[in-house]
This record gives structure tokens, sequence and C-alpha cells, in this order.
């Protein structure tokens, strides 16, 4: 009785370790490798002599990249960038998404799925792709966007200096939309229908149901899109990356990312390069803590 | 309770996940070794016929070689198309130097031939191309050979040429510019005569073309003295051209538009735009990208200060990369590239490349396979020939060239912005002496 007990959890155990495993070791190769190594790379700095040619070095800086990419106004300006983008991103596209999956939901909605569909498209387009289509479509003599904006006598140029901004925001909200619209919906599948039933029947009409019933719902879900996609904002590379090649006055680091991406690939300083990730991270890190316990403590109050 | 630890496990997956996007950019370069480990293995076969791996974008190199592979059975490349230098090409080619696995052969055009050979990604090949170096100009063998050693092997030497669209100048009585002063009051008349038309454009993405034309102007951006490098982004001859097309773009005289740019590529179609200052090998990329202007393009001599002077723009070499083993074949491969009449004549009869070849010798060659059909019978290639023996030898290039150009593209980006072209030349001159001196690199 006591044996076969014993047995049993071990075998427990075996099978917990067998199914773990896989996970653990994925982990410890794709993320804690990696990081470390990173870390690694931030500690040292390669120096040459004379003209330059006589070969490099590689030295100890201790946290000498850390304070360069700090003191460093291009790294800063990055995350200046980063915050202009989010004040304008976030708020047109989880108010977009979230208007287009309270209207998918309401009892007035007709072809649902094709419109689940066709939103989320954009989606499947890889960022890359999608941020190549629409420098096309940004580009005067090419656009028919352009074409027909200007046959209605507007003229707005997407690839000046002041649009640069407004550019990339739009064609992340194109490609995030109908993913968190979907999320969204998802959620207030979830709400249970004699909820909105009781709403009905005390009078409360569709738009009123919406903003005091199914919102403070899905709350949760609409925090935890805003989370991912602050996250998502500090990574921003793609899309500034591809219309710098457009329109110049999306520098080469108008984004932390493309600092750390210029920092290697152009300057060949991987140590900065490092350092400049690493306090990527951090900042990311810090913040999902920050906005996390943020919105658990207006949970419970 | 369950909430609380519902929250912490979203922080969790929030910080992981911010971390695992941030390092994978970090640790790219490791992906690489896989794809490039499958190449060079077949090399070392016991019917000693070797395998060349071969790096390049520069145009009509399939058909080079497809030749060579076709008169070497004993060498054999596997050529790989990267995107152009600046497009990406250098930064895959340095992490691929890095990571180990680069191919044997690398392209690199003069300007970032610095950047390698300071990385240590390429051979010292001195003692074995010492016999080829009779076959270029001077002001040719001092841009590969840096620090008394020699590095790379040239192909073209890229003199620059003013490039116009012959109808729109006769038809509006246009007069082809001979100085910079002509071609201002022709840019004025070609925006008179076609309030949409320009005579050419500033690049703001490409700081080359302002390199080149401060060279031709006499400048010299970078030199060395001794084992000390001056840094000159300032000098008089330097900020007097950079003034000169300040005032072009502020006047809108020229368009402001990234180099082979969508915008570009459609303004030269449409005839908004009727001029390019270019390089010989601008030649080739109108031939291939505008195929209907055929026959409505002309090649003048590069405009000038007043005195007869010319400067390079671009222009490739060939190098060894640093781990290669095989680094004879590989120079066999680079010399029949760049010095051999069947090297030259594949490349040009390409029809899509119109290299002026380093090899003085290979001239006429090149100037023979060049079909110039597309400039209406016009013989393009004595006038380079013209324009590279007024190439002034004073120039160099710096040794972090990539990133000079970069200072200089993110400041020529705030030209729209309140920013002017000596303000980014400024720039550049500080922030190249700090990263130098960062580096340890010697500046006086």
């Amino acid at each position: 009785m006591n044996t076969s007990l014993r047995a049993g959890r071990r075998r427990r155990k075996t099978t917990a370790a067998l199914f773990l495993t896989p996970f653990y070791v994925l982990f410890i190769a794709t993320m804690i490798v990696p990081i470390g190594y990173a870390i690694w790379l931030s500690l040292f700095t390669e120096k040459t002599s004379g003209l330059g040619f006589g070969g490099t070095r590689r030295v100890f800086t201790g946290l000498g990249n850390y304070a360069d990419a700090l003191g460093d106004d291009k790294f800063r300006d990055g995350f200046i960038a980063i915050g202009l983008y989010c004040l304008l991103y976030i708020p047109i596209m989880v108010g977009a998404a979230l208007v287009l999956a309270l209207l998918l939901d309401s009892a007035l909605a007709r072809a649902r799925r094709f419109f689940q569909l066709a939103l989320f498209l954009p989606h499947a387009v890889p960022g890359i792709i999608a941020a190549l289509i629409w420098v096309y479509l940004y580009t005067p003599g090419l656009s028919p966007i352009i074409d027909l904006l200007e046959s209605g006598g507007l003229h707005w140029d997407f690839l000046a200096s002041d649009t640069a901004l407004f550019s990339i925001v739009n064609i992340a909200t194109w490609e995030w939309i109908g993913y968190n619209m979907i999320i969204f919906y998802a959620a207030l599948q979830a709400i249970p229908r004699e909820v909105v039933e009781a709403a009905t029947v005390d009078g409360a009409g569709p738009v009123r149901i919406a903003v005091s019933v199914k919102i403070p719902m899905i709350r949760a879900a609409v925090a935890m899109t805003m989370l991912f996609t602050i996250i998502g904002s500090l990574q921003l590379f793609t899309e500034p990356s591809i219309l710098s090649d457009a329109n110049p006055a999306v520098g080469s680091s108008w984004t932390p990312n493309m600092y750390a991406y210029s920092a290697a690939f152009r300057a060949n300083d991987f140590g900065l390069a490092a350092a400049a990730s690493v306090l990527l991270a951090v900042f990311a890190a810090a913040l999902s803590f920050g906005v996390t316990r943020l919105s658990s403590g207006r949970r419970t109050a | 309770m369950q909430r609380t630890s519902i929250r912490l496990g979203t922080a969790l997956v929030g910080i992981v996940t911010a971390l695992s996007l941030v390092t994978a950019c970090g640790g790219g370069d490791g992906d690489k070794k896989k794809d490039a480990g499958a190449g060079p293995a077949a090399g070392g076969g016991p019917a000693q016929k070797q395998e060349l791996s071969f790096w390049s974008w520069t145009k009509g190199t399939q058909e080079v070689v497809d030749a060579f592979n076709k008169s070497h059975p004993d060498i054999q490349v596997k050529y790989e198309q990267i995107p152009s230098g600046n497009a990406g090409g250098y930064a895959k080619m340095s992490n691929a130097v890095k990571a180990g696995n680069a191919p044997d052969v690398l392209t690199i055009e003069y300007p970032q031939l610095p950047d390698f050979v300071s990385q240590g990604a390429v051979q010292d090949i001195t003692s074995k191309v010492s016999g080829l170096k009779s076959k270029f100009p001077a002001s040719v063998n001092k841009l590969t050979e840096l620090g008394g050693k020699t590095w790379a092997v040239p192909l073209d030497a890229a003199p620059m040429a003013l490039y116009y669209r012959k109808d729109f100048f006769t038809d509006h009585n246009i007069a082809v510019p001979k100085t910079w002063d002509e071609y201002r009051a022709a840019a004025e008349q070609v925006k008179k005569a076609d309030p949409n038309a320009r005579i050419g454009t500033f690049y703001p993405d490409d700081p080359s073309t302002m390199a080149g034309l401060t060279w031709q102007a006499g400048g010299a951006w970078f030199g060395t003295e001794g084992e000390s490098w001056k840094v000159s982004l300032t000098d008089p001859n330097s900020r007097k051209v950079g003034e000169y097309w300040n005032k072009l773009v502020s006047d809108d005289l020229v368009r402001v538009q990234p180099s082979f740019s969508q915008q570009w590529n459609a303004d030269l179609k449409s005839g908004g735009t009727v001029g390019i200052v270019g390089a010989s090998w601008s030649a080739g990329v109108l031939k291939s990208s505008q195929p209907d202007l055929a026959g409505k393009w002309a090649v003048a001599p590069l405009p000038d200060w007043g005195t007869p002077a010319n400067a390079m723009l671009g222009g490739s070499t060939f190098a060894v990369s640093k781990d290669s083993k095989k680094s004879k074949a590989a120079l066999t491969f680079i010399e029949w590239m760049t010095t051999t009449k069947e090297g030259i004549s594949a490349r040009i009869a390409s029809g899509t490349s119109s290299a002026y070849p380093a090899a003085t010798e290979l001239v006429p060659t090149a100037s023979q396979f060049f079909d110039t059909g597309y400039f209406g019978k016009q013989d393009i290639y004595p006038l380079f020939t013209d324009a590279a023996g007024k190439v002034g030898a004073g120039w160099t290039w710096g040794p972090s060239m990539t990133q000079t150009n970069t200072i200089l593209k993110d400041q020529f980006g705030k030209l729209s912005s309140g920013g002017t072209i000596v303000g980014a030349l400024e720039e550049a001159q500080k922030t190249t002496v700090e990263e130098l001196k960062k580096r340890g690199i010697s500046v006086k």
C-alpha cells in the first residue's frame, strides 16, 4: 500500500519531469543563453591603434558601453519617438479594435464570419511585406491612394518629415487592428448572455450596454492588450526601417531597436549594441511590471 | 489570491516576451551559421576541383561567373547575389565574417574597404597581387592600399558624369552645363520650361555623391599623416560644395529623394527628373531600370568649378575574406574578372553593366562590348576615359565610412525640417572624430 503510493508519486514525478524537460531545454537554449551572451558581449569593446589597420583587440570595459548608450542623445531620442508613437498609436488602434469588436458582437451585425476574417487578414501579412506594400502606397506617382486624394483636391505627403510618425502608426494599425479585435471579440463572447439580457430588460440601449456593461466586463482583456502593445511598440523596428529607405526623415536610430541594429551592423560596435539591447529589455521589464501593478491596484480599489 | 497570481503571470509573460524579442536582434548572427556551412564542404574532394563561394551585387556578375566556370574546370565559383552594400550587403558580409562562414570572395566598394580592413575581415594580399599593380592607375591603387598593404583588387574606376534627357534639353533650348554655375542656370531653365521637371536629385540617403563632388572640388574628407588620421569634412571645399547643393535644394531646383528609390524611378520614368549626376556605372543602371527611355538619354562630362576635374563615385573591388583557405583560387578568379578581356567582356556583354574597367588596357574591350543603342549610338567610353584622366589623386576614404555616412545620412534627413548640408558636415566631423578616438585610432 505504502510502497505503491510512493511508486505512484515517483512515476508522477518522472512524468512531470518528462513533460517539463523540453520546455526548460528550449527555454535555456533560446532565452537564457542568448540573454547571457548579450550581457557578456555588452561588457567588452574593440580597440585598435594608429591608423586602425593593424587589427583589433577585445577590451573589457565594464559598464562603459551602458554609459555610452545612456549618454547618447540618439538612443534617448529613440525612447521619445516610441513615446510619441504610443500616444498616437494605442488610442487609435485599441479604440478602433474595441469599436469593431463591439459592432461584431452587437445583435445588429451581419456576416460576422466574413468580417472577422477580412479584418484579421492584414495580420497574416508579414510585417516586412506590409511595410513594403505601404511604402508603395505612400509613394507619389505610384500610389493609387495619393491619386485618389489628389483627384479630390487633397494633398498629403506621406513621406514628409512631419508625417513620418503618422505613416508608421498607420501601417502598425492596419497590421494589428484585426488581431486585437479578435481578442476583444472572444472576451465579449464570454460575457454571460443573462447579464446583457438583464440590461436590455432594464431598458438600456445597445450603446449603453456596450459602454456600461460590456466594456467593464472585458477590462482585463483590454489591459492585457495594452500591455502587449506597449511592449511590442518598444520593439518597433521593421516598419520604420523599411520606411527609412523612402523617407530620409526616419533616421538610422529612430527607435532604440534601430539604434542597436545600427550600432552592430553599421558601426560594428557589438558591445554598444548589446548594451543598448539589455537596457531596452530592462526598460520593457520595468514598464510591464509597472503597468501590471497599476492595473491590479486599480482592480482591488 | 488567484487574481494576483494571474497578474504576476501576465507580468512574467510580458518580461519574457520583451527579453526574447530584444535578444532576438542581438543573437541574429548565429542563425546564418547553418546555411553557409553547406557551401565550402564540397571543396576539398579528391578530384582537386575547388569550389569558391562569392557574394556580389554588381551588374553582369552572373554572366561573368558562368563564363569563368566554363573556362576553368578546376575552379567552380558558386555565386550568390546579395543586396547591394548599403542596402544590407555590407551588414550581411560583416556578420558572416564574424560568424566564421563568409564566402571566399567579397565585393567591397572603395569607401567601405577601410572599414573591412580595420575589422580584420579581409586578407592581406600584398605579395600575391604585386604583379597586377601596373595595370591600374595610381589614383585607384591608392584606394586599395591601406597602411602600406594591399587588400583588394579593383574592378572599375567609376569616374563621374552628367546624364541628361537629350530630347528635353533640345526641345527647350537648354545648353548642357559645363560648369556648376551653368548647371544652376540650367536647373532654373528646366524648372521654367516645365514646372514639374527638375534637372537632378539630391540623395539624402547617399552621402557618397556629396563625397565625389567634394573630391572633384579639391576637398579631402580624410587624409593620413604618418600614423594618424586627419579628418576634414568641413574644409573650405567641402563647405563650398555643401552650400552650393543646399541652395539648389532650398530653391527647389532639384528633387530630394533617396537614391534608386521608387520615387526616384517613378520621376525618371514620367520625365519629371531630366538629369542624373552619376558615374560610369549609371549608364547600366539607366539601361536596365528605364528601358522605355531608350534613345532619349545622353551623357556629358561632369560640370566643374572652372578648372577641369573629376572624381570617382563608388566603384567596386574584390577581396578575399579572412578565413578563406582558398586564397590562391580566389585570386585566380578575381584576377580573371578584373584584368582579362574575357572577364570584362562577359560583364559588359550582359547588357546590364557599364563598368569602366580599372585596368586601363581593357577600356577598349569594354567599349567594344557595350551596346550604345540606349544612348542613341553615343560613344560613351571615350568620355569616361577623358573623365578618368581628370580624377584627382588626393582622396582617401576614412577608416569608418559606413559610420560617417550613417551620421551624414541622418543629418541629411533633416534638410526638410530646417537642417543644412554644412550643418550635417559639421556634425559628421565632430562625431567621426569622437568615434575614431573611442576606438583607439589616432586622430590629428
